[in-house]
């Protein structure tokens, strides 16, 4: 399985994350849902169901984070009986990002939580200065979306 | 706040040369108590040391030697001692001076609070 990323400045830090972290699936994504890089997935339709739940969920447990603590939760795990799901807010200047990994019993929470943290760290480094801090306007959504697919799977 | 392994990890830790020592989950990698000297990352050795742990019990099962005991790392600077049972690591972390054989037999006796 290999990594494809949408963006270039994603590569590294996703590719050491999946790497040290030993995790089966991965997908970086913006809080609107576009993909930026992803990992283990091997069809187009599976990225954008998967991002469009992980933007859901992060947007759900945010406001439920706000509601009960006074502010965002920042990682939600959840344990099935053979894999795993871990899913992170990734700060990036004013925003953030959002990852959601899938890992079984070659990790942990803890090596997943650990090489997060560490992505948490190197991220933000390797952000270029052009990247647009706010999300797509819904007119371009769906445009920028396919261009992330079709750059990752190979029909760009 | 305390723990049924808080007298445990107080009196490993009193031993000359222990740095840090944690009960940790195997199968998560997560601290369940710990007592540790300022400068130990306790997060990140919990993770790493549960899965060296979980690796090594396999490669014993792989190669036929049942189940591992007792293992110890040693690197340039200190020890890990790490043992187990029942979904739980004692993990101990120490200076070079260590008297392993004397922390070995506490660490295995200390295994009695993991049943």
């Amino acid at each position: 399985m290999r990594l494809a990323v949408a963006e270039q400045w994603v590569e590294a830090p996703l590719k050491r994350f999946v790497d040290e972290a030993r995790v089966q699936l991965a997908v970086l994504l913006n809080p609107s849902g576009q993909v930026l890089g992803q990992f283990g997935f091997t069809s187009s339709v599976d990225v954008m169901t998967a991002c469009a739940l992980a933007a859901a969920t992060t947007a759900s447990s945010a406001e439920l984070g706000r509601q009960v603590d006074g502010r965002p939760f920042s990682g939600m795990h959840y344990a099935g009986k053979t894999r795993q799901i871990f899913l992170g807010q990734v700060p990036v200047g004013a925003g953030s990002l959002i990852l959601l990994t899938v890992f079984d019993d070659e990790s942990s929470l803890g090596l997943v939580k650990l090489f997060f943290a560490e992505l948490c760290a190197n991220l933000p480094a390797a952000i270029p200065s052009r990247v647009p801090a706010t999300p797509a306007l819904a007119g371009d959504f769906e445009r920028e979306l396919n261009r992330n697919l079709a750059v990752m799977f190979g029909r760009a | 706040m305390s723990s049924p392994f808080t007298a445990l990890l107080a009196s490993l830790i009193r031993h000359r040369g222990v740095t840090g020592c944690m009960v940790v989950g195997a199968s998560d990698g997560l601290i369940v108590d710990a007592s540790l000297q300022t400068g130990v990352n306790g997060e990140a050795f919990a993770a790493l040391s549960a899965s060296l742990y979980r690796k090594a019990q396999r490669a014993a099962r792989a190669a036929g030697f049942g189940e591992a005991g007792f293992f110890e790392l040693d690197a340039e600077r200190g020890h890990m001692c790490a043992t187990g049972r029942n979904d739980l690591v004692l993990v101990v972390v120490s200076e070079p001076r260590l008297n392993v054989g004397l922390l070995r037999v506490e660490m295995l006796r200390a295994l009695e609070a993991f049943a």
